[in-house]
This record gives structure tokens, C-alpha cells and sequence, in this order.
């Protein structure tokens, strides 16, 4: 839903729960209306963290099977990461095919050096290792952007790694009916070439021309 | 104001949350409410899907008479096209979903979705699939669904 961007800068560390973007998210949730008060009313996709999120020491597999240490694989470099899955229709699609068209779209732009652009990484974590396997997870992001890092592993690696951004992910659950119900987070986290850090949070409502016209900025390390 | 907090604070059911949530369609104040349901679809989209195996699909049920109810869906596209909410990140598969009188119902990004699964092909854009809603009174109403970019998410009810 196209509430306004009010991510909660205070609450990022409760639970997503508190932070899914959307009208229509909590039903049945009796969660306390004493949240997280986010500024409503800021007209930017992204928030820029007062408190910068250290990036998170994850040593995952990729999707040809090898090993992949996030910290020393991007460091000194711009890097988007996004939690989610494969076996969903809509915001993970949507999310990652926003950031893989603002990527190329960052290609035609002449302030930036082709090493720069091409320092960039985009990095999807899966929240369902289980069915994302190397291959399932290649396969799918190959319909998107081949160059997306894709990575998966065991999940309470990922689960502790996420939530170091605030992000709450829960193990897919088998319901009664045998449907497997998985999570994806609602935000994507830039991290900053100079610092490492993860400094700009974008929540799920973030539209392709938000990521485009941000990236140049991000791919600098400067504030959006 | 945060209207996410009064949607939290009031909502029971899913629909409930996407009226009060988004201070859209809930309290306007039609006056030709009578009991039969009158149901206007729009915008309905589907983005392009990463592959074949799933795709979503989203529309606006605009009701300006009595509630009424979406039991199913279905189309050619797909054997299986289910209704979900979505909640904290996560989707559940709902039964149905309720249109209010004098509301609307809303599927659209990051909430209420089709999900349509093991599609006979992947659907290109521009093309039109082809949706038979099935409503408890209003009975089945027919929507071509267009295919849109992956990345098409318009802004709805706001």
C-alpha cells in the first residue's frame, strides 16, 4: 500500500511486524499501538540511519554452489541487501526487479565511472534455504538480473544475520493443508562503499524510480 | 497521523485493515446502498513473472451497493489461482474475500494478491489474461487482465 514512507527509525529493531509497510499487513495481530513512531510525511523513499547498521557477518553459499563471505566479498563496495524467497508472486519479484532495472539504468549515467557502476552489489538473501537451493536460487534470479548475488544456507545463520538489520524473519512453516508459508523482509538496506555500513533503509513501497534515482548517490557512499 | 496505527488498532479482517488502513473507500457515504451488490472492476494488472511457476495478479472491486462476497478465481492462465493476504511478510491463502457494502475491496502490491501457480506459459507484456471473478451474490464477472512490466506498481487509494 502506498502509505507514506514512514519507516520506523527508533523501532528498527522490533520486530518486522512492526515495520511491514502495509495497510492490510496486521490483521489479527494485537500488536500494541505504542510503537515506533515514525516521522510520517518525509517525501524520500529511503531513510538515512542516524545509527548505521554494521553489515552483517554472513558466510552463505552462492548460487554455484560457493562459499560466500558477505564482509569480505563487498567490502569497499556499494551493496543493496533484500531477504526474501522465490516461491512469492509478488514483493520479491518486485523488489528485486526494481533494484535490477534502476542497476541498468545507473549504466547510462555519465557522472559515474565504469568502475564505480560496476562496483555495485545487489544481494539477495533467501529466507526459505530449504527450497531455495544454489540452483533454485540461480535459476529464478537468472529472470531478473544473472548478476544479482544470490545466497542461501542455513537458516538460522540467516535469520540471526537479518535481524543484526532489523529485519525478523521466520522459518517457513508448513500449515495444516501442506502450503508452506515462508517470509520476506519489507526492507532493503544500502550499504555505503566508505564506510561499510548499512546507512539507507528502503521499505517495500519503493518504486523503480526511487532506486534510480538514488544509486548514484549510494554507489558514491553519499546520503540520498 | 499514522493511519497505519488506527488500521492496527481497529481492523479485524484483512479488508478491514485495507479500508481503515488506507482512509480510502471506508465511510464514504453513498447513499444508494440497497442490498444488491454493485460491482465495478479496475485496474486489474498482472506484472510479467520472474518464470512460469508462479505470477500474481492485482484489481479493485468498487462495490456501490450491499456487501457481497469473492469466493474464488480462475483462469485459463493457471489451474490454481488462489486468494492471499499478506501479512507481516507473510502470505496466507484466504477463503474468501469480503467486499463491503459501499467499499471496496483492493488486491494490490505488498497486500492482497492473486496468486496464480504452475502458469501453461509465461505470459509476455501486453498480453491479456483472462479472469473469471466468482462472486457469492453477484455471481462470476469477467476481467481481461492485462500483463504489465514486473516492475509496474501503481499508486492506489491514496
Amino acid at each position: 500500500m502506498r502509505t507514506k514512507k514512514t519507516l520506523p527509525l527508533a523501532g528498527l529493531l522490533a520486530a518486522v511486524a512492526l515495520t511491514v509497510s502495509a495497510c492490510g499487513a496486521d490483521s489479527g495481530s494485537d500488536s500494541p499501538v505504542t510503537q515506533v513512531s515514525a516521522e510520517a510525511g518525509s517525501d524520500k523513499p529511503g531513510t538515512v540511519l542516524d545509527q548505521p547498521f554494521e553489515k552483517p557477518d554472513l558466510v552463505l553459499t552462492d548460487t554455484h554452489g560457493k562459499k560466500y563471505d558477505l564482509r569480505a566479498e563487498t567490502k569497499g563496495k556499494p551493496t543493496l541487501i533484500y531477504f526474501g524467497y522465490t516461491h512469492c508472486p509478488d514483493v520479491c519479484p518486485l523488489t528485486m526487479n526494481n533494484l535490477a532495472v534502476a542497476k541498468k539504468a545507473v549504466e547510462q549515467n555519465k557522472q559515474l565511472t565504469q568502475a564505480q557502476k560496476d562496483s555495485l552489489r545487489i544481494v539477495f538473501v533467501t529466507t526459505d534455504p530449504q527450497r531455495d537451493t544454489p540452483a533454485a536460487l540461480g535459476t529464478w534470479l537468472k529472470g531478473i538480473d544473472p548478476d544479482v548475488v544470490g545466497l542461501t544456507g542455513d537458516f538460522s545463520t540467516i535469520q540471526a544475520g537479518a535481524r543484526t538489520l532489523g529485519i525478523s524473519i521466520e522459518a517457513p512453516k508448513k500449515e495444516k493443508d501442506g502450503k508452506i508459508v515462508s517470509m520476506h523482509g519489507s526492507q532493503v538496506i544500502a550499504f555505503s562503499p566508505k564506510t561499510d555500513a548499512g546507512y539507507v533503509v528502503y521499505g517495500e513501497d519503493t518504486t523503480v524510480d526511487d532506486y534510480t534515482k538514488d544509486l548514484p548517490r549510494i554507489i558514491e557512499g553519499e546520503k540520498p | 497521523m499514522n493511519h497505519r496505527l488506527i488500521g492496527r488498532a481497529a481492523a479485524i479482517t484483512a479488508a478491514g485493515v485495507l479500508l481503515v488502513g488506507c482512509g480510502s473507500a471506508e465511510g464514504s457515504s453513498s447513499s444508494s446502498s440497497s442490498d444488491k451488490p454493485e460491482l465495478k472492476i479496475t485496474g486489474a494488472y498482472m506484472p510479467v513473472p520472474v518464470s512460469s511457476d508462479m505470477a500474481a495478479g492485482f484489481f479493485t472491486v468498487t462495490n456501490s451497493g450491499g456487501a457481497d462476497t469473492l469466493t474464488s478465481v480462475t483462469s485459463s492462465l493457471a489451474e490454481h489461482v488462489t486468494m492471499h493476504s499478506t501479512e507481516d511478510g507473510a502470505m496466507r491463502e484466504q477463503k474468501s474475500f469480503a467486499v463491503p457494502a459501499d467499499g471496496a475491496l483492493r488486491l494490490e502490491r505488498g497486500g492482497n494478491h492473486l496468486m496464480f501457480d504452475m502458469l501453461a506459459h509465461k505470459p509476455k507484456e501486453g498480453e491479456k489474461v483472462s479472469l473469471r471473478l466468482h462472486f457469492a451474490t453477484s455471481g462470476t464477472i469477467t476481467v481481461d487482465m492485462p500483463v504489465k512490466p514486473a516492475t509496474y506498481a501503481p499508486k492506489t487509494g491514496h
